[in-house]
């Protein structure tokens, strides 16, 4: 079997997923680009980890680069 | 206990704003869609692997394929996920000092542990029930066989289990500043509990056993009543462990 044959075979499973960690993707995106400050690292680290990095980046963001008040 | 209830609205509204409830929720999600998923792909991929030049005999994949998945995701990286999350819990506020306006205007501090505990243990079921039904539909639709036949056995061992984890976790939290602490403190009593494993006769009175028996409880070739012993131990000790957690914050300096 040929990659998109697997890939269109198991689309219930795989439409979900890409929308869900392009989503988390996007949230974290949204709200590097809204703060100036971050607790760890800096705006370029975090976007491209988030960009890179599927989906660790962006929970990695989330749970320690965040700035919290 | 109506401070117990105002800090508990308190924390889950933080949980809401820290992002914390949807990270929870996209990473069990995606637990749960990815179950079925590997024991579909696993005999697709052992195939590309091994080339040309043997042939491996796969047998179809079941609906125990797809369990096995769940429960390997949930206790090899579900629960350490959320340990991270909560790690920081009684520490970070600590540390902030965000707690002493509250106690100084007579908030109990025995509220503080107990509200965060609720609202942990909360969490942690809701995230490992939103990833079992969705892996459920899944399996249900992908894999109809009667291989599985005790689907929800397997699930509640995981759940009393984590009320004993996430004490550990709130334990750990409440013994430092760093917010670190929880997290090491329930890694190295997991790593703990499962070198005890090695000696047979404590198997049934070890809580790990709530964690590691589920496969062979939704085969139903195990009945609930061999673990019996240690699913009251890991509630007895969850008990202790939240009081001690109590004690520590009494004693604290904020």
């Amino acid at each position: 079997m040929h990659n998109t044959d697997i890939f269109m075979n198991n689309l219930p499973l795989f439409i979900p997923l890409i929308l869900l960690e392009v989503g988390l993707d996007v949230a974290a995106l949204i709200h590097i680009f809204r703060h100036q400050n971050y607790r760890t690292g800096n705006r370029i680290l975090w976007v491209l980890l988030t960009l890179l990095v599927n989906p660790i980046g962006a929970i990695l963001y989330f749970v320690v680069g965040r700035e919290t008040y | 206990m109506r401070a117990t209830w105002f800090f508990i609205r308190k924390e889950l509204l933080e949980s809401w704003r820290s992002y914390h409830l949807l990270i929870i929720a996209v990473v069990f999600v995606i637990f749960g869609i990815e179950g079925p998923l590997m024991a579909k792909l696993t005999p697709e991929i052992l195939k590309m692997a091994s080339g040309s030049g043997m042939t491996i005999k796969m047998t179809d994949p079941t609906s125990l394929d797809s369990w096995q998945q769940y429960y390997k995701n949930m206790t090899q990286i579900g629960i350490y996920v959320l340990a991270v999350i909560f790690s920081g819990t009684i520490s970070g506020e600590v540390s902030r000092g965000t707690l002493i306006n509250l106690v100084t205007k007579g908030l109990p501090r025995y509220s503080v542990v107990l509200a965060k505990y609720i609202v942990a243990y909360f969490q942690w079921c809701l995230a490992l029930v939103t990833a079992f039904f969705i892996n459920w539909v899944y399996t249900a639709y992908y894999f109809s066989d009667n291989k599985s036949p005790n689907v929800l056995t397997g699930l509640w061992p995981l759940l009393i289990f984590g009320s004993m984890f996430v004490a550990v976790t709130i334990f750990g939290s409440a013994l430092g500043k760093s917010n670190y602490l929880g997290f090491l403190t329930a890694v190295v009593a997991f790593i703990f509990l499962t070198l005890l494993n090695l000696f047979k006769d404590v198997k049934r009175y070890n809580p790990i056993s709530l964690v590691t028996d589920n496969m062979s409880l939704v085969k139903g070739t195990e009945k609930i009543s061999h673990i019996m012993p240690a699913v009251w131990i890991t509630i007895l000790s969850a008990v202790v462990l939240v009081y001690l957690a109590v004690l520590l914050l009494k004693h604290k300096k904020l």
